[in-house]
């Protein structure tokens, strides 16, 4: 029973690194630009292809796909950045109309690729290292699960010393505060929101990484529900705080998968229900997430 | 210069009657097909757009709702061997073989009561957090839908629903519809919906009771979209859980946001739009031979097309096509209107 449990910890901890690190992304882009981007999913499902059409059609190695993954989404973000988000902010669009806007690209993005490459699923390039099984007692641990692990702390330990100490960081917290009073203290939000987007990408692209090294598929859907989940855990962790949006992560990762873990198996379909009772639970009882959000006024537009 | 008011309303509406039934009698069945679909399509934004714009909740959650609204009157309406055969109902549900009208509207109180239930408690949020509790009211309801298969066979779903959707109810409730918001639209009623769209403060210091009318505007909204909802099941003749999934929502949205979603003429006029470019575009979406030059089946292609229109409506006119209502004071027999239409 406990290694049962053991084992299952063990698979939530990877899912959780994956809902981390996309949860990054969407507390910082609704922190600085108040919008959901909902094509956050489609940019994680971007890279993971990209890794994926890399090593399946030059054979390149591995290291050269996994960059190549990063770039990619990294890439598509800024490009969201500058030919959808960037004129609509231009024309004072409402927070309304930008939605919309990434709702589109999101579909859009996601029927792209259902037209070139079809809702199979295709085999994402795992090398043999990542195989490698240890064992503590009854519990397997693969040599996956730890390097995502270790890779997803070193990067959020990274990511909050940028956050923390370095002027562009420290910039990007108070856009996220305040826009306007970041503005007058000589802030370019401008740069802060291509930055944003930057780390935000780069990010998903990580997490796509770990999710085709976990589950070892690629498909064209794979990016709604963790996109989905991602911003939930972005909204448990108070929005615009990267070290709650981190904890989010794991929180519903961990949960997830004990859930699913504890019914018995014939309730196993309900899973996406938990994420959603979750999300209320928090949501009624503490609106504002978990942690302290980094926003002035968070989860409302007015007119 | 009443009468002549009521004359010309008479004259309108007779002249769409015989429009549609020389539609009836002309037209083939694909064409027929994508009228109804319009139809429907028209319904359902007009009833979403009650919420989304003049309340100005912008809900996703009307996917979820026309699939309560379906599988009601599905199961009210399918043959009772069938059921039988495939469902596990209770006796009372299994020996219920309803007429169509009646089916029809007792689908869309029930979707007023899901819809009721389900949105009461995500008041508490609002803004992009209530938009998300609203998906979560689709990805639940299609959940529901796999999971309870008692009631709704699963993800393998219903078939032999009987087909009772036709030209005329689908226009009879089209016309229905219009009237009631265009009506709506000018009621103290409507008027204090609009209030709260326009400005929440600015609505609870007038004394209107943001809150009750939030619900109020989730009533109408959510009959309208359930009729709409078990319009399309009878039309269709089957039902699984997929069917008003992201994609269909992605679609009632996009034709809102063409038309002008705080307009009844934007509305249709985006329902018409969206749903016949999809019928005129999938024969290229399926691959054609054009001069010796080959193109292959691209699937998908015409959700890529409109989401890329979406894109460019959104940056360069996000109010839509129909802002405000065109003119039609000699249909409505007004010389000077004082009060502008929105």
């Amino acid at each position: 029973m406990w290694s049962y449990i053991a084992q299952q910890l063990i698979n939530a901890l990877s899912y959780g690194s994956i809902l981390g690190l996309l949860a990054v992304g969407y507390t910082m882009i609704y922190g600085i630009l108040g919008l959901i981007n909902f094509a956050h999913g489609e940019i994680f499902m971007i890279g993971a292809f990209a890794c994926y059409l890399l090593s399946a059609h030059w054979n390149l190695p591995w290291i050269v796909c996994a960059t190549g993954a990063v770039l990619a989404s990294t890439a598509v973000g800024v490009m969201l950045q500058r030919f959808v988000y960037k004129p609509c902010q231009k024309r004072k669009a409402s927070v309304l109309t930008m939605f919309i806007a990434s709702f589109a690209a999101s579909l859009g993005l996601r029927f792209f690729f259902l037209m070139l490459y079809t809702d199979d699923r295709k085999p994402f390039p795992i090398p043999e290292i990542f195989d490698t099984m240890y064992f503590v007692g009854d519990v397997a641990i693969g040599f996956r699960d730890i390097a995502i692990f270790i890779s997803t702390i070193v990067v959020m330990l990274l990511l909050t010393y940028f956050i923390r100490y370095t002027k562009i960081g420290i910039a990007m917290r108070a856009v996220s505060f305040d826009l306007r009073t970041a503005e007058h203290m000589g802030v370019s939000s401008e740069k802060i929101i291509v930055a944003a987007f930057v780390i935000g990408s780069l990010l998903a692209g990580l997490s796509a990484i770990e999710y085709g090294l976990s589950f070892g598929v690629v498909n064209p859907s794979m990016g709604f529900l963790p996109g989905l989940s991602g911003f939930i855990a972005a909204v448990i962790g108070g929005i615009g705080n990267v070290p709650g949006a981190m904890l989010g992560g794991y929180l519903i990762g961990v949960g997830e998968v004990l859930f699913v873990a504890a019914l018995p198996t014939e309730y196993s379909p309900l899973r996406p229900l938990f994420v959603w009772a979750l999300l209320l639970i928090i949501l009624f009882l503490k609106p504002s997430g978990l942690f302290r959000p980094n926003v002035k006024f968070e989860g409302t537009w007015e007119n | 210069m009443d009468l002549t008011k009521h004359l010309k309303f008479l004259v309108v509406i007779a002249i769409i009657i015989c429009i549609i039934l020389l539609m009836e009698k002309s037209l083939t069945g694909l064409m027929i097909s994508v009228i109804v679909l319009f139809a429907i399509n028209a319904i359902v934004c007009l009833g979403v757009s009650i919420t989304n714009s003049y309340t100005n909740i912008f809900s996703l959650g009307f996917g979820g709702i026309m699939l309560v609204a379906g599988y009601t009157s599905a199961l009210l309406t399918l043959p009772v061997t069938y059921k039988a055969a495939v469902l596990h109902l209770p006796s009372w549900l299994e020996s219920a073989h309803w007429a169509f009208a009646p089916a029809i509207i007792v689908s869309g109180v029930v979707a007023v009561l899901a819809s009721v239930i389900l949105v009461l408690p995500a008041f508490r949020l609002s803004g992009h957090y209530f938009i998300l509790a609203s998906l979560g009211i689709n990805l639940v309801m299609a959940n529901l839908g796999i999971n309870l298969s008692k009631f709704t066979h699963g993800a393998m779903g219903i078939r032999n629903i009987p087909f009772y959707t036709n030209l005329w109810w689908v226009f009879g409730f089209l016309a229905l519809t219009v009237i009631f918001i265009w009506r709506l639209k000018r009621s103290k009623f409507g008027r204090a919906l609009i209030t709260i769209g326009k400005d929440n403060t600015l609505a609870a210091t007038l004394g209107i009771n943001v809150v009750r009318y939030k619900i109020y505007s989730f009533i109408i909204g959510s009959f309208i979209v359930g009729i709409g909802g078990a319009l399309w099941v009878h039309y269709i003749g089957a039902m699984h859980p997929h069917v008003f999934d992201l994609l269909f929502v992605f679609m009632i949205v996009a034709m809102l946001a063409l038309g002008g979603s705080n307009t009844i003429s934007g509305a249709i006029t985006g329902a018409a739009i969206i749903t016949f470019f999809i019928q005129l575009a999938r024969p290229i979406q399926e691959g054609f031979t054009l001069s010796g030059v080959t193109v292959p089946p691209l699937q998908g292609l015409i959700q890529v097309l409109i989401a890329i229109m979406l894109v460019l409506v959104m940056i360069y006119r996000p109010d839509g096509i129909f802002y405000r209502e065109p003119k039609i004071n000699w249909l409505i027999g007004r010389n000077k209107t004082k009060d502008k239409p929105r």
